[in-house]
Parts: C-alpha cells; structure tokens; sequence
C-alpha cells in the first residue's frame, strides 16, 4: 500500500540536490543494494531507514566513493558524479559524520578539523607576501613547496571554525583537544569538520546512536538550522521516532530492495515499521501483572571505583524482587557500569554488601554470582560479552560449560555442546549462522550477538538479570525481541535489573524506577507516578539541566514545576 | 600508468590455498636464498638436495631429525599451551635449562633401577621448569605483569646458574671441561630399536596427545581458550583468569624442562657449558605456526628439526660457512609467517585503472578554499 507514495522521481528537477539512480552494490553472496534510488531535495532531511544489513550504509559508501557501485547512476547538482575515492566526494560537496568518529584525541578541535585540507603559515600566504626580497623568497617555487607541507597555518581556520560554531549555537573551545569533550561536543566537530569544508549535502550515520536524549535533541535542532541554511542532510537510522520528528521524507530499504521513499508527514509509525520490518510491529507492549516475590537482589550501601580508580558509586541501595523489572535511569557516565558490574559480581565493591537470594556475596568471586543464578548482559557486547573469535557454540555455552548435560567433571562433550547451541541459535532466531562449530561471534551483526548473548542468559532461567543497555544500537524487530523475551523472563519469576538510556524502553517494561545520577539515586519512583521530563530532568542532575530541557521545550512549566517535586521526595 | 593494490579479507580461505600456502611459501624462501648460495658459489640445487632430502635416504638420518625434533616437540608445546591462554612464553630457554640442570643432577646423584630412574629424573626435570615458570607466571596472574619480560629475564638468570654449576659444583669429567660427568648408563634414555631416537619421543609424542585431548576434549580446555580469546568476558562468565594463566604458564614451563632433559639424557650424555642450543627460542615460532592446533605445532617441530639437520648437512659436506644456512632458515621462517597472512586475506593487484590526473589531484594539498 505504501507504494502509492512514491514520489516519481522526474517531477522537479531542480530541486533535486542529489539523484541516485538503480544503484545495485553486490558483495560474493549476498546483494547490498538492489537498484536503489534515492533522491535528496535541496534543503531537505531526508531520513534512510532500515534495519541492520538493510543496505543503508552501503549505499552511503558509494555515495562517499568508498564502494564503486556494480551499475546505476548518480547525479549532484545535475552533474554526473564520478566517484572514486571520499576525496571525490568531498571536492563534490558531500560530507559524512561517521558513526564511529573520526578524530585524533590527542589534537585540538582545529587541528583535526583543518586535517587534510590544512594550509601555510600566515607568512608564506599569498595574501601576506607584500614587497621586498625576503617577499621573493618567500614566494619562490621551492620555498611554497616547503611551507605548504612542513607548516601549519592554524590563525584563520581557527577564526572561521569560531565562526561556525558561533552561527550553529556549539558549546565547543576549538582549541581544545578532542580527547576533552564529551560524546556530544565530538560529534559536533564532526559536523563543523564537514561544514568547514563547504558541503552541501551532509550524511549522518546512526547518529543518535551514541547520545543521551536532551543531547539527540540538540543535535536534531542543528540539523534544522542547517537546513534552514540551504544544506541537505541524508539521516540514517533505524529509530522511528527520529524519522518521524526531524525528516522530510525517508526513504526505507529492506534485504537490499528499495522499499520506497515516502512524504514522513503522510505516514505513522506502524506504516514506517511495516516498511522497514515487512510485518507488524507491536510498539505497545503487554505486561501483565506480576506479583512479587522474595528479594533476589538487595544491595545496600554500595561503592565502587572505575577502572582509573575515580569513585563512581557512593553508597547504592538497591532492591529487586522476583518477578519485577526494576529500571535504571540515567545519562551514560553516571555510574550504572559501576553498578551493573557489582550487583553482577564482576567487579568488587569498595563498601556495601550484596545480597543474592539472601547470600551476602559482595567480595564473591564471579563464578559464585553465576552459581547463584544471577545473569548479566553487559553494556559493551565485544568486549565483556562474547569471545569473537571462538564459534558461536563457544559464546552460547560461555556461563553454562559447567552443566553437567555437557559431560561428566573433566571430559566436555562438544557434540552436546553443539546440539544445544544450535537449539538457542533457532530458539532466539540468531540470524547469520550456518554452523555454530564454523561461525565466529565477531561475525554477527549487533542485534543477532545481542540476541545470543541473551539465550545464553536466559537459558539458565537465572534468579536474577542485569541488563545494561540491551538494546543499544540494535535494529527495531531485535529491540521488539528482546524486549519481550525480558518480560517474559520477569512473568517466570525472574528479577530483572534494566540499565537504559532509552526512557520509552524504561517507561514501558519497568514495575520500578530509578534515576542515577553522579553515582547516587536520585529518585525512586514507578512509572505510573512519574512522567518522562521528571526523569529526564533528574537524569540530568536536576537544576541545572533545567536550562538545557527548557530551551528544548520553553513552554513546558510541568517540567520544572515537576523537577522540583522530585528534588522533595528524596 | 598506476599500480593499484586492493587487500580484502576472506570470507572463506579455499582448502588449496590453506595446504597449498606453506608449500609455496617454502618455495619461494628457498628461491630467495638461492642469491646468498650463488654469491658464495655453492651449487644451490645440490645445496637443496642435501639440505631436505638426503635427511630421508636412510633410517639413521631419519632419526637424526627424530633426535633433533624431540625437544622441540616438547619445547613447543611449552610455548603453545600458554599461547593458547593468551600468554608469550618466550623464556622457555630457561625453563629448559632448569629442567637440565635438575635432572642431571638426578641423574648423576642418584641411584635406582633404570624403570624406575627415568620416571624420577622426568619428574624432577618437568617440576623445576615448571617452578622455573611459576613466579613469571604468578606476577602475571596476580599483578599483570609483562610474562613476555619476566620470563625472557629468568632465562638469563638459568643460563648464569647453569654456567656457575658446570664450572663449579657440578663439574665432573677428565680434562677440567666446564661440563659434568656423563650419566650413568641407568639413567640415559633407551633408544627406540634400529634408531638413534630415544624414549624421550614417545614422552613427546604421547604428551602432543594429551594437549590435544585436554584442549579439545576437556572444560579445562574450554576455559584455556576462552580466557586466550577473551579473558575480560571470560571473567565475567566466572572462570577465572588466575588459575588459568598459572596453570598454562607453569605447565609449559614444565614441558620445556621435560624437553631439557630428553636432550641430555636421550642425547648428549652429560650437561656441557655450551648446552643451551636455543631450542626455547626457536619454540616460538614452532608454536606460532602451529597455534591453530596441536598437530600442526608438531608438524612445525619436525619440519624446524629438518631445517636444522639438513642445515647442518650443508655446512659439513659442502663446506658452507653457517651463516648461510642461518640465512637459509630465517628466511623460510619469515616467509611461512608472512604466508599466513595470504590465508586470511586477497591481494588484488591491478594496473591503471585510474588515468594520472585524477590521482595527482587527489594527494594534492589544498591551500585555500
């Protein structure tokens, strides 16, 4: 039925900044894009929508000259582009902020924006030559050579990136170095990195991935001004939300197809999702009553260091019970790491006690928090979730190996071991796994890891999961699916113990919430008792974000009215 | 015209170029080397011939590579079971020493029936390289500190100790030689009937069997290879990281000691000054070439003991100064290094695809905009 909205893509002409024609991207086995168009209008946020492996971000690879398309055509500004490399790309006028940044943390915010396209020293410009034999020399052949390698003019990029980030509203010392600024504050120098080099056309790759909500929004009212100022931006992402609040129209691909490009005004989300998923997604999600039982988790006073040894948590009390699913608020940072790592055994206290099913194991090994039933999907899934060059069998039997269905005290029986890893790959539709023996963790796309890591958590029917952020950066029928695999997980009696920036997520799964902030919790609440600016505003550390969610939504007097309620109840 | 090189990683290495890389790689080194042999004016052809395969005309120089190969089929394991874990046991030299220096001493000090002196000096041996082993081992557990230092410094300390003791208390023999006396009969390992090899290859082959069932086999395994692959999530998942680097660490240490002495007691008959022979180094790369399975690391061992038997060949029947052969053989270790990488990724190579203008202005520095 969504076809009916396809623009055709001949009608205006000259409006059209950017036209990718039947683009077909093969790679062995698999086709990427499968005669794709994309059309951008000048001044325009066009929204690319899809899940993970959908074709987006090779698409956008050969619109920046990183891929060289089997067949189709492109043109920008009416010209043929030919594009063999990003230099290509960016000489055009096209820029890219990379999901995964590229800046060197070491350099000041100027260094690395002018990187690439630096110029001379302020004496050996053009502009400054003046008279005189020292002039003569200065503009000689061999000399210019010289300086335009060997010398770094910073003065006047440094005024111009000012400028810039003065015209958009950035909050950035551009003489700072990069490794000081906050996520944020870095994906802001992207931009101006892109912007400083006169683009017209400006892609963004899952570019709230990586950003707490108040800082989303600040970043989605840059866009607007952009645009306002005659740029184009290309938005991927698979959040329908983001595509419904900022974009113009979207353009949805599916396994590679070219699903359709859509007016965003003319369609709601469930149309989106069906697009994008190609079957109903249920965006309400049913949870039951449960009643409670016994606590499985009751911490209480705890304290922790980070890895650099800066305290991070300061006297925590938790509870969870059986059957509940407790929810923790808060902007990345603020100590939850810390947090899901103690109450999952991983890292030590410094103080408190920890008390699973009433066994105080607070200086337990690991192994001990495992024995006990408690369960942990990790914030980081390569790093602390998965072994990514062991198979996918390795990874599925990484917390079970010590059941005895896989052989008696020493031997290990692999041939059980399969057959039972193969059943979790089927059970929680890992997708991209042919042979669990074969196929290496590090192999699997986001949401398909995050998906085995969770059969391997739940498959112990554990008496307690730490979640942290396990749906971060995954596709939306993996979120769908993970987030009802948790609350069936808590209907069977498990607790559940849910790390999440997402406040729709926390809102909707949550019995119990709570708000971190700077390593304390800052208020206890339900989600029926609050709303989400309370929360946002006491995630943000209560007065002070006042500022940055007002400017968001000037009009809203219940926010702070409802923050200063929440400041009371502690 | 432009040379471009494009390397992708593969999705699937195809079985002939897995079996068929090493082989090449082997090639190529020895064309290679063919300039070193031709500059000092030895026919290379026959250089080869001697070097890899007069080693298998008979059944005695057959066993002259099955001698060379038992120690460092056991030193490689002593590298290659903590590699396996993640850990560089690059001082299994000392280790080797230790386990030498101890079981000679058995050897020569103590008196027992051959059935039952062998197990003692082989147990002795194993027990002072794995202790040789233990305090790298437990810095790194315990403390993180560097095992790839620690290790390699102990060695220089065994080698110091073994010097002092064949000069000093352990030296025996006529004619004042910085070495000890010879073993007793009793205590020098049986050779295998109609060979030179000795029982100290069976151990060896019997402990390859072993690793592989233990790593393969085994939750002990499991572990070793998850703590190798990934020891934060490892930890996480409750094994611990602790005993797995200790365990690893202090058995290789104890293999290198049983190669120790199979080389003393299957071989040279007593502990000289210039015993150590750098077997613990040459470990090594045996293990890093057979890291992907304990088989291989042995097939690694036989065919280094080749390199080094063969070598040998050359330099006494064609009068080729070693270094030659020294070239020889690192080349083929760098190339069948190198050729790994061929597995696991595509070179392709293709010439002016791009006219000169566009290049040129794509390295070009922009000056102003």
């Amino acid at each position: 039925m969504w076809m009916s909205y396809i623009q055709p893509s001949v009608t205006v002409m000259t409006d059209d900044l950017l036209r990718m024609e039947s683009i077909v991207k093969t790679f062995p086995g698999v086709i990427a894009n499968d005669h794709v168009d994309l059309t951008v209008r000048r001044g325009e946020i066009h929204g690319l929508l899809g899940e993970n492996g959908a074709g987006k971000s090779t698409l956008m690879k050969v619109l920046y000259g990183l891929y060289a398309p089997d067949e189709g055509t492109i043109r920008f500004d009416g010209e043929p582009l030919r594009l063999d490399r990003p230099q290509d790309a960016i000489d055009a006028g096209i820029g890219m902020v990379h999901q995964h940044f590229k800046l060197i943390p070491r350099l000041s915010v100027t260094e690395n924006i002018v990187l690439g396209s630096r110029e001379p020293a302020a004496p050996f410009r053009q502009e400054n030559l003046g008279d005189g034999p020292l002039a003569t020399l200065r503009s000689s052949g061999p000399v210019q050579a010289v300086a335009s390698r060997f010398s770094l003019g910073l003065d006047r990029p440094k005024r111009r990136i000012s400028d810039l980030a003065d015209q958009y509203g950035f909050d950035i010392d551009v003489s700072a170095p990069v490794r000081e600024l906050d996520v944020g504050q870095r994906q802001r120098v992207e931009i101006l990195k892109a912007l400083y080099r006169d683009v017209d056309l400006l892609i963004l790759d899952e570019p709230t991935a990586v950003l707490t909500p108040v800082e989303a929004e600040r970043l989605f009212e840059t866009l607007e001004r952009l645009v306002d100022d005659g740029l184009s931006v290309i938005l991927i992402t698979h959040k329908l939300k983001e595509v419904k609040s900022v974009t113009d129209r979207v353009t949805v691909l599916r396994e590679g197809e070219d699903i359709g490009t859509v007016e965003t005004a003319t369609v709601d989300r469930s149309e989106l999702a069906r697009m994008m998923v190609g079957r109903d997604v249920l965006f309400e999600i049913d949870k039951p009553d449960t009643t409670v039982g016994e606590p499985v988790l009751e911490a209480t006073g705890v304290s922790a260091i980070d890895d650099r040894g800066v305290d991070k948590l300061s006297s925590v009390d938790v509870r969870v019970d059986a059957g509940e699913i407790v929810g923790i608020a808060g902007v990345s940072g603020n100590g939850q790491k810390q947090l899901a790592e103690t109450v999952a055994g991983v890292r030590d206290p410094t103080a408190g006690t920890i008390e699973i099913s009433g066994q105080e194991l607070a200086d337990a090994p690991p192994e001990e928090f495992v024995a006990q039933g408690v369960s942990f999907v990790p914030e980081d899934r390569h790093e602390h979730g998965c072994a990514g060059d062991l198979s996918v069998m390795h990874n599925a039997v990484m917390k079970d190996f010590r059941d005895e269905q896989f052989g008696d005290s020493v031997l290990f029986d692999y041939g059980s071991v399969g057959d039972f890893a193969s059943e979790l790959v089927d059970d929680f539709d890992v997708r991209g796994v042919s042979d669990v023996t074969a196929n290496c963790a590090k192999d699997l796309s986001g949401g398909n890891l995050q998906k085995l890591i969770l059969a391997r958590e739940l498959a112990r029917d554990p008496e307690l999961l730490v979640a942290n952020q396990p749906t971060r950066g995954i596709d939306v029928g993996a979120i769908e699916f993970v987030r009802e695999r948790l609350l069936e997980q808590r209907n069977r009696g498990t607790g559940v113990l849910l790390f999440s920036e997402d406040l729709d997520e926390l809102f909707d799964l949550s019995d119990r919430l709570l708000v971190i902030y700077e390593g304390e919790i800052v208020l206890r609440t339900t989600p029926e008792e609050t709303t989400r600016e309370q929360v946002s505003v006491e995630m943000n550390g209560g007065g002070d974000a006042q500022v940055a969610v007002a400017d968001a939504d000037p009009a809203d007097a219940a926010t702070r009215r409802a923050a200063d309620g929440g400041r009371s109840e502690q | 015209m432009l040379v471009d090189i494009e390397i992708d990683a593969r999705e699937q290495t195809p079985s002939w170029i897995a079996y068929g890389t090493p082989l090449f790689a082997i090639a190529a080194a020895l064309a290679v080397s063919v300039v070193a042999l031709v500059a000092i004016g030895v026919n290379p052809i026959a250089a080869y011939v001697e070097m890899f395969l007069r080693p298998f005309g008979t059944v005695a120089t057959i066993s002259n590579v099955l001698v060379r190969a038992t120690p460092l089929i056991l030193v490689g394991l002593g590298v290659y079971l903590p590699m396996k874990a993640g850990l560089w046991n690059i001082g299994a030299e000392g280790q080797l020493l230790a386990g030498a220096i101890v079981g000679t001493w058995i050897a020569i000090n103590v008196t027992l029936p051959q059935l039952l002196v062998i197990p003692v000096i082989l147990l002795g041996s194993a027990i002072a390289g794995g202790l040789w082993a233990f305090i790298p081992a437990w810095l790194r557990a315990k403390w993180g500190i560097s095992e790839i230092i620690t290790t390699l410094l102990f060695t220089f300390i065994a080698a110091d100790i073994q010097l002092y003791l064949v000069r000093g208390p352990m030296q025996g023999g006529s004619g004042g030689f910085p070495q000890t006396e010879l073993l007793p009969a009793a205590a020098e390992f049986p050779a295998i009937p109609g060979t030179r090899a000795h029982v100290g290859l069976l151990v060896a082959l019997l402990i390859v069997v072993l690793v592989y069932v233990s790593m393969n086999r085994t939750r002990f395994g499991f572990r070793v290879n998850f703590v190798g692959s990934n020891a934060d999530a490892a930890e996480q998942a409750g094994m611990s990281r602790y005993r797995v680097y200790l365990l690893t660490l202090v058995a290789g240490g104890a293999l290198a000691g049983l190669a120790g002495i199979s080389e003393i007691a299957g071989n040279q008959s007593r502990l000289h000054a210039s015993f150590a022979p750098g077997y613990g180094y040459t470990a090594v790369p045996i293990a890093l070439l057979g890291r992907n399975g304990v088989f291989r690391m042995l097939l690694a061992a036989l065919f280094f003991a080749l390199l080094f038997v063969g070598g040998n060949r050359v330099t006494v029947a064609m009068e080729v100064p070693s270094a030659i052969i020294d070239i020889v053989q690192a080349l083929v270790i760098l190339f069948l290094i190198t050729a790994e990488f061929f597995q696991r990724y595509r070179l392709s190579v293709s010439i002016g695809r791009r006219d000169d203008g566009r290049s040129i202005r794509g390295s070009e520095v922009t000056t102003d905009d």
